[in-house]
């Protein structure tokens, strides 16, 4: 009898400790979920402090250099043309750099345009300017043509459209030029400010904007096509969508 | 009457940790789902396509913040996932821990994401919302799972 309550007793005194050791585990482990948590914390604040403050891949007044980058990597340009040399289909882009309307093309119709028909090949961009909107327009599109002498022209047009200022407003100085070239990853400066200042340079810019009077073209942005689908260049006006840019290459092609 | 030294969440009920791990067992399976198709169609040179149209997630596929060193996200989401799938999947206190750390990690940066998304990036992709809730729900499932049941026999 006495043996069996000692038995019993010792039972109950093991399991009193081994639940002790557990409450003791349970509390530990707790303790390491809350140290946790309190670590999460302070790394997603930190990241987020980080990333608030951080320049955006080079120049702290810039918008989105390491966004165009991105989007055009791979990519091969020539001048103004973006994509393979070789494309049977080219898509003229007649655009101002000072247009807001060009800037909301750039970044909601052009990137889908430039991924489904350019990157895979079947159609070429070819930037041309079209200066409505003031004069400074006018060594703007010079600016973008020099810089896509060193490789860098379709960078310096979205560059250009991510950071644009009021219309007319005075904002298109050598300062935010070269600020934009240099985001733009032009290496020679000192050659970029040569070509953008030259004769044939911003003779270009008035030859491209002729040319799209001749086109009837009455605004910015305006496209055509040309391909062995189209007898020249085929003007297609401001296509609202990137679908009917993508369905008058293919018909071009 | 014995002080009771146990630690209990008072005046609530946690499910049964059964319950838990199975939602979680699903929730895991459809966070793969979703990062997967993230990651095959980043991999394409493409982005993924948003459901209500809109090009919210193309311009966060072609942003910076999409790779981490040279890696796409998505792909880490996915290696995430599998072990939220896995610690869902096992029993004991060691799957807990796991299960609770790597979805507070997850949780931790789709916050960090969620906010690049609407301050940085100024767009949002559907297909990184999805992902977002999924790990808040993964978060919420195993932290029940880690305060209501760590420390207890499996």
């Amino acid at each position: 009898m006495s043996g069996r309550s000692s038995r019993e007793a010792r039972e109950a005194r093991l399991q009193a400790e081994s639940e002790g050791a557990q409450q003791e585990r349970r509390k530990r482990l707790l303790q390491i979920g809350s140290a946790a948590v309190f670590l999460a914390i302070a790394g997603v604040a930190i990241l987020i402090v980080v990333s608030s403050n951080e320049t955006s891949g080079g120049d702290a007044n810039l918008e989105d250099v390491g966004l165009v980058r991105h989007q055009l990597s791979g990519i091969p340009q020539k001048g103004l043309v973006l994509g393979d040399p070789k494309a049977k289909v080219t898509l003229y882009e007649f655009g101002d750099l000072q247009c807001p309307v060009c800037k909301a093309f750039s970044e909601q119709i052009i990137p889908d345009v430039i991924d489904s028909k350019v990157r895979s090949g079947e159609a070429k961009l070819d930037f041309r300017n079209y200066t409505i909107i003031s004069q400074e327009s006018i060594p703007a599109g010079a600016a973008a043509i020099a810089a896509g002498e060193q490789g860098r022209g379709w960078n310096f047009i979205e560059l250009f459209y991510r950071n644009q200022g009021p219309e007319a407003s005075g904002y298109v100085s050598d300062e935010f030029l070269t600020e934009i070239a240099r985001g733009a990853g032009v290496k020679d400066i000192a050659a970029w400010n040569r070509a953008r200042k030259s004769a044939a340079l911003l003779a270009e810019v008035k030859a491209t904007t002729a040319e799209a009077q001749r086109l009837d073209f009455t605004g910015t942005p305006s496209f055509a096509v040309e391909g062995p689908g189209t007898s020249g260049k085929e003007t297609l006006g401001t296509p609202g969508e990137a679908s009917l840019l993508e369905e008058a290459i293919g018909e071009a092609g | 009457m014995a002080e009771d030294r146990s630690i209990t969440v008072p005046a609530m009920r946690l499910p049964a940790e059964g319950t838990l791990r199975m939602i979680a067992t699903f929730v895991a399976a459809f966070g793969i789902g979703v990062a997967t198709y993230i990651t095959i169609a980043d991999s394409g040179g493409g982005a993924p396509v948003c459901l209500a149209g809109g090009s919210g997630c193309q311009t966060v596929a072609s942003s910076t913040y999409s790779h981490l060193f040279g890696i796409n996200i998505a792909v880490f989401g996915i290696v995430g996932y599998v072990l939220l799938l896995a610690a869902a999947l096992l029993r004991g206190d060691a799957a807990r821990m796991v299960g609770f750390g790597v979805s507070l990690v997850g949780f931790g940066y789709s916050v960090y994401l969620t906010y690049l998304e609407l301050f940085k990036i100024e767009a949002i992709c559907q297909w990184c919302v999805a992902s977002a809730a999924l790990m808040t729900i993964l978060f919420c499932l195993n932290a029940l799972r880690m305060i209501g049941y760590v420390g207890k026999p499996a």
